[in-house]
């Protein structure tokens, strides 16, 4: 592999901030470490960096262990969620930083600024300052900054944490273009599971300092393997219950008296307390009948938030005593607040988890 | 109170303060330059005599260029050593780092002629170096002794907290992770210093400077107890015309052509100076 973390941890007195991580990148992939803040996720991506040093464990870029190289000598580039341009150069100056450190012929720098510039749109900005631009353009030339090095990997800790959400999505495209044009590995920080589901080949899950799963970014949302990653990715609703028979056909789960079937078995025992989680656009609506349906709870619709093409129900299922979600395509049958409805979902729609794993 | 009210208050008060007791000093200084005074009184008679003689007499002259010299040479030390204190206190002082930079204001406490007259004590003739030095057989050191060199050294000691407290101040409002920035895009840690933590501080280091040059311009207490009899500078000159000479109208001549110097010194430095390469917005870090 590319870039290779070994054994890597990383302890600060009595806080262990990276736990015994171990990751493998290709050299054209693209990765993002997912975690909510203070999961461990922008440390590791200091550690790659140069700016941290393990205390345990190497860190590997193209064959080369770099666990003692400072960073200016690892070949790299970032670019950070406060951008950290420099404020005293101009926008040509901070894109041609890099290139000046590598001592490249004046005719090369100039070019490769022009091609920066070009394709980021920052032409006729050269001569500004950053603070004579918008947001959206200041985090334009820190993503320049990062390109024209032709770096051996381009380190990304949140840079789109800033921007609102429109720019973002607008970024979220070009980013990925540039990485596969460069066809070098960018590892993305984010807490941000759109950015994340959007842009990555792969996706690790990040919590506590630990990798909680390493996988293709459909396999980490269709298949969540964790509680953890259950909860954090997508939007779900989950209800405690308690296993209450097992087949090889799945189980059967027992939450405060309405009994569910889950097609998947994971292992459970009978009598095993568990979490069941169910995607909110996995659960599904329709009138009330009198003709059974496993897995379906009755409803009433609370409350509905609209969000473009979807409409998200929020529903409230006093057999559960609990609420749930349902995010349907508006094309679907609408419903209205106050609704009875019912809610289901096919067998293999949950994902379960026994209880004591729970986030 | 309205925003306004409180904004005339808060700008109106300061601004009367330095009218009165800043601008009006200074007017008075002007017009008494161009009086005169005879056997200790002053003559109400417009003259510009007081101006030619401290352009022409050698003696003043003489003080003058020397006050430059030292004074330069010793704001420069103070600049470069104040650098390397702060920064060591900000890179290495971890969570020292206030109580190090306390610790550079200490010698404040004493006031400035309790300092000198201790420095007295170290370098004159019989003072603890040349006082060793001789006790074990050696010559002492006459550049010590009553010099120019004395009267610097003394300078140096007086204003070397003030550069430090003033680049660490500077220091203080840089933000590190330009420097992580600098390093991650392939400047070693000598470059990214010339290339972001120098320039980034240049307004501080400039403002260090002007606080030590400035004093040393006019400094009295370091010429007259260390300088010796060819250690006169400008401000001893200057204060002595207030004191023992009582020519009081030379004397403010003297203080105007000193203030013009040190406007013109500041003007000079400022015009050669571009904000923008210095990260400089006079807003603070954004």
């Amino acid at each position: 592999m590319y870039i290779s973390l070994e054994g890597i941890s990383k302890r600060y007195a009595a806080v262990t901030a990276v736990d015994e991580v171990d990751i493998a990148i290709g050299k054209t992939e693209f990765v993002s470490l997912l975690g909510p803040s203070g999961s461990g996720k922008t440390t590791l991506l200091r550690i790659i960096a140069g700016l941290e040093r393990p205390t345990t464990g190497r860190v590997l870029i193209d064959g080369v262990d770099v666990t003692d190289l400072p960073p200016h000598k690892r070949g790299i580039a970032m670019v950070f969620q406060e951008f950290l341009l420099f404020p005293h150069r101009t926008v040509r100056e901070n894109l041609a930083f890099p290139l000046r450190m590598q001592q490249l012929s004046k005719e090369e720098i100039a070019s490769r600024v022009a091609w920066a510039a070009g394709i980021l749109s920052l032409e006729g900005l050269e001569d500004r300052y950053p603070n004579q631009l918008s947001g959206g353009q200041q985090q334009r030339v820190a993503l320049g900054r990062g390109l024209v090095a032709h770096p051996k990997v381009l380190l990304l800790d949140e840079p789109l944490a800033n921007l609102d959400r429109e720019l973002r999505q607008e970024m979220e495209v070009e980013i990925r273009r540039y990485q596969m044009q460069l066809g070098i590995p960018f590892i993305y920080v984010t807490h941000n599971q759109e950015e994340a589901m959007s842009m990555s080949d792969r996706i690790a899950v990040v919590s506590k300092g630990r990798i909680e799963d390493f996988a293709e970014r459909s396999e980490v949302y269709d298949h969540p393997k964790t509680a953890f990653i259950a909860q954090f990715v997508g939007r779900s609703s989950h209800f405690n219950g308690t296993v209450s028979a097992v087949s090889s056909e799945g189980a059967s789960v027992d939450i405060s008296g309405v009994k569910l079937h889950v097609s998947r078995n994971a292992n459970l025992k009978a009598g095993q307390r568990v979490v069941v989680f169910v995607k909110n656009e996995k659960v599904q609506l329709e009138a009330r009948t009198d003709t059974a349906r496993a897995n379906s709870i009755d409803c009433r619709i609370k409350d509905i938030i609209l969000r473009g093409a979807y409409a998200e129900y929020i529903l409230d299922a006093p057999a559960l005593g609990a609420e749930l979600v349902a995010t349907r395509p508006r094309s679907e049958t609408v419903f209205t607040a106050g609704q009875e409805v019912r809610a289901f979902w096919s067998g293999d729609a949950p994902d379960i988890f026994p209880a004591d794993k729970a986030a | 109170m309205t925003h306004k009210t409180k904004a005339v208050l808060l700008l109106g008060i300061p601004t009367a303060y330095l009218v009165l007791l800043f601008i009006l000093p200074i007017i008075s200084l002007i017009v008494l330059s161009f009086w005169k005074t005879e056997s200790y009184h002053l003559v109400y008679e417009w003259n510009i005599q007081n101006y030619v003689t401290v352009l022409t007499e050698g003696a003043y002259l003489t003080f003058l260029i020397r006050s430059i010299v030292v004074s330069v040479i010793v704001s420069v030390l103070a600049t470069a050593i104040g650098w390397i204190a702060a920064y060591a206190i900000w890179t290495y002082g971890g969570r020292f780092r206030l109580l190090l930079a306390l610790a550079f204001a200490v010698p404040f406490f004493t006031g400035e002629v309790l300092r000198v007259i201790a420095l007295q004590g170290l370098l004159g003739p019989v003072g603890l170096i040349n006082g060793t030095l001789m006790k074990w057989g050696f010559a002492p050191v006459r550049a010590l002794m009553y010099s120019n060199v004395a009267s610097g050294i003394g300078l140096f000691y007086l204003y070397l907290p003030i550069a430090v407290t003033v680049i660490y101040l500077s220091l203080l409002n840089l933000d590190r992770r330009l420097i992580d920035a600098a390093k991650i895009f392939g400047a070693g840690g000598f470059r990214s210093f010339i290339e972001i933590t120098f320039p980034l501080n240049l307004v501080g280091t400039l403002i260090a400077f002007a606080l030590c040059f400035i004093p040393c311009m006019s400094a009295t207490l370091s010429p007259r107890f260390l300088g010796g009899p060819n250690g006169t500078l400008y401000g001893m000159a200057m204060a002595q015309q207030f004191g023992e000479s009582g020519t009081w109208a030379l004397g403010a001549a003297m203080g105007v052509i000193l203030f013009l110097f040190s406007l013109l010194a500041v003007v000079l430095i400022a015009s050669c100076l571009d904000l923008r390469r210095t990260g400089f917005t006079g807003f603070g870090r954004n």
